[in-house]
């Protein structure tokens, strides 16, 4: 196995037509496991279908595993497992026959496909179910299959677009659970997800587009700390002109519940600077409290700031 | 349901790359045909031409025998490469391979469009091209075990009861003729098939496309021709432009007097328009939507 970075890019642009999807995006990661984020349209899909070489590269490089995705798009989708976000299947088959099919396409002999089918549906939790047409199958079966049919061939990184949609609670911790162990046994696990506690439960690292640009990456535990501080204020008083104000140093106030705001200050403002301007606003502080900034936070506060 | 009773365990074995990486594709749609009962039916009835074809060449060989039965001696019974035109080329049996192709090519990539199952695939190692192939080689096995299968045990066959090379000497080409003849009706009815089971996600319009376009064309040409009766209107239906390159192939004279290259030039370019529709619809973009 190579030791290389899960993921290179350099410089990587993609337009379909005149609408640019990503625009010169440029990252490196070393190890997961990866949370890939943005809101609608920020390029996720994009960014995975460039990964598996379902689209061509139009400008820039992009490495996973070491291998260039141009140049070694067969390697890479040996060595990369994908599971996708709408519901594939087909139609016919039992889940055996079907996990084997997809081993044997990505290169294993017929025989280890099939006993690695069994292996990998029994880890997914469909043992007793392996033989049942997944016409069958419920929805939350088939995104266990999927998940399997992305484990068959053992890949080196596996890209799980919204692992958890449609999933009861008890289904989803179960999902979870299965990607910290897959990740904990060595496979890289990028997670494209729009569940913000889903990534901030799995990932280390988290990567957050935002209008086809990289908007913050990096140690999720570091971003959190790094890029901002959070607190809560209640304020009395007239808080329009001491909120302006405030945005204009270039912190981001969103309205809570009455009376409550939530504060994203930038680390090299001191909160001094609020107390300040409230005194010069003539706005009292009644209450102000550092927050624990939870993923949710650090997204709201790296889109919003871009928007 | 009990999860992660076994932890995640890797696989020690290696990945290879094999240039059959689209057999396994076609291991399926065949098994998949099999699997529906009434499939299973029409595919061993369909091969009761050829049995009685192949009593046809025993008799031949024993007219003695069956004298009492047969008055003169039928052209059926001629065993010359014109027996093998009619066999190849009879509506019936140019009917029954449009009806395979209904059982087995309707669904082939209509299903997989309709439910995602593109993006499985070619997440994998395999080409569009490999995808194809897969398809394509499902439905050759079915039309080839109808056409090339029997035309060459035909051969065999008179050969065998005939207790002598007469007839390989006097037809030395056949075997070649029935092999590209075959391989003519495979490449055409594949690419029929895949074409329009493409331009659907679902498999029961894709059925009635198969069936309509085919007997359109036949219908189309019969009420130009009752009109005009003018023999290049032949060139409208795909069951005779099949036969005037058959009797051509075959050595015998069409029924139609039309050039068979026009016929063929016409075969070929609905393969390659069915070339065009696959390309143009299994595309990347599909992949993910």
């Amino acid at each position: 196995m190579r030791q290389s970075k899960t993921l290179e890019l350099r410089n990587i642009s993609y337009a379909y037509g005149r609408i640019k999807a990503l625009s010169g995006i440029s990252l490196a990661v070393d190890r997961g496991p990866i949370g890939l984020l943005g809101p609608n349209g920020a390029g996720k899909s994009t960014l995975l279908r460039l990964l598996l070489g379902f689209l061509s590269i139009q400008e820039g490089e992009a490495k996973v595993m070491g291998y260039d995705i141009a140049r070694e798009t067969k390697r890479v989708r040996q060595i990369v497992g994908y599971m996708p976000e709408d519901e594939s299947y087909i139609p016919g088959v039992d889940g055996v026959t079907l996990t084997a099919l997809l081993g044997e396409l990505s290169g294993m002999p017929r025989q280890e496909a099939m006993k690695r089918a069994h292996d990998v549906l029994f880890y997914v939790g469909l043992g007793e179910s392996r033989y049942r047409l997944v016409d069958t199958y419920s929805k939350g079966m088939r995104q266990r299959l999927k998940l399997a049919q992305a484990l068959v061939h053992d890949p080196q990184l596996v890209l799980l677009d919204e692992p958890t949609s449609g999933l009861d609670p008890q289904g989803r911790e179960e999902i979870l659970e299965l990607i910290k162990d897959i990740a904990a046994h060595g496979v890289q696990v990028l997670v494209s997800s729009h569940i913000l506690p889903d990534i901030e439960e799995t990932c280390k690292e988290v990567i957050i587009l935002n209008r086809g640009q990289v908007a913050a990456q990096g140690n999720l535990q570091q971003l959190k700390q790094l890029n901002f501080n959070l607190y809560e204020l209640r304020l009395k008083g007239e808080p329009t002109r001491f909120l302006n104000r405030l945005q204009a140093e270039g912190c981001q106030v969103e309205k809570m519940e009455e009376g409550y705001w939530k504060l994203y200050l930038p680390s090299e403002l001191s909160a001094r600077l609020v107390f300040k301007l409230a005194v010069e606003e003539k706005v009292q502080i009644r209450h102000f409290l550092k927050s624990q900034s939870r993923l949710e936070d650090l997204f709201a506060q790296v889109v919003g700031e871009e928007e | 349901m009990t999860i992660r009773k076994k932890g995640y365990t890797h696989w020690e074995g290696e990945l290879k790359e094999s240039f059959l990486v689209w057999f396994p594709l076609t291991r399926l749609g065949i098994k998949l045909a099999f699997q529906r009962r009434f499939f299973r039916l029409f595919f061993f009835s369909s091969f009761l031409p050829a049995l009685i074809f192949l009593a046809g060449i025993y008799i031949s060989e024993r007219l003695e025998d069956f004298r009492f039965m047969l008055k003169g001696s039928p052209p059926f019974l001629q065993i010359t490469p014109n027996f093998f035109k009619i066999y190849l080329s009879s509506g019936l049996f140019l009917v029954l391979l449009v009806l395979m192709m209904i059982f087995v090519g309707s669904g082939l990539i209509a299903d997989d469009l309709r439910f995602n199952a593109l993006q499985l695939y070619f997440a994998r190692p395999l080409r569009k091209i490999d995808y194809l192939v897969g398809k394509i080689a499902t439905l050759s096995f079915f039309i080839l075990l109808l056409s090339l299968v029997p035309g060459l045990l035909f051969i065999l066959f008179k050969l065998l009861f005939a207790g002598n090379l007469v007839f390989l000497r006097t037809y030395p080409w056949l075997p070649l003729a029935v092999i590209g003849y075959s391989l003519l009706l495979t490449l055409f009815f594949a690419g029929y098939a895949l074409a329009l089971s493409a331009l659907s996600r679902n498999s029961r319009y894709v059925s009635l496309m198969i069936f309509g376009i085919y007997i359109a064309s036949d219908i189309v040409f019969g009420i130009f021709y009752q009109n005009f009766h003018h023999p290049y209107l032949a060139l409208l239906s795909i069951k005779l432009n099949l036969q005037q390159v058959a009797a051509a192939i075959f050595g015998q004279k069409p029924f139609y007097q039309v050039p068979w290259e026009l016929s063929l030039a016409i075969l070929l370019g609905l393969m390659v328009g069915a070339y065009f529709i696959l390309q143009r619809r299994i595309r990347s973009v599909e992949v993910v939507k």
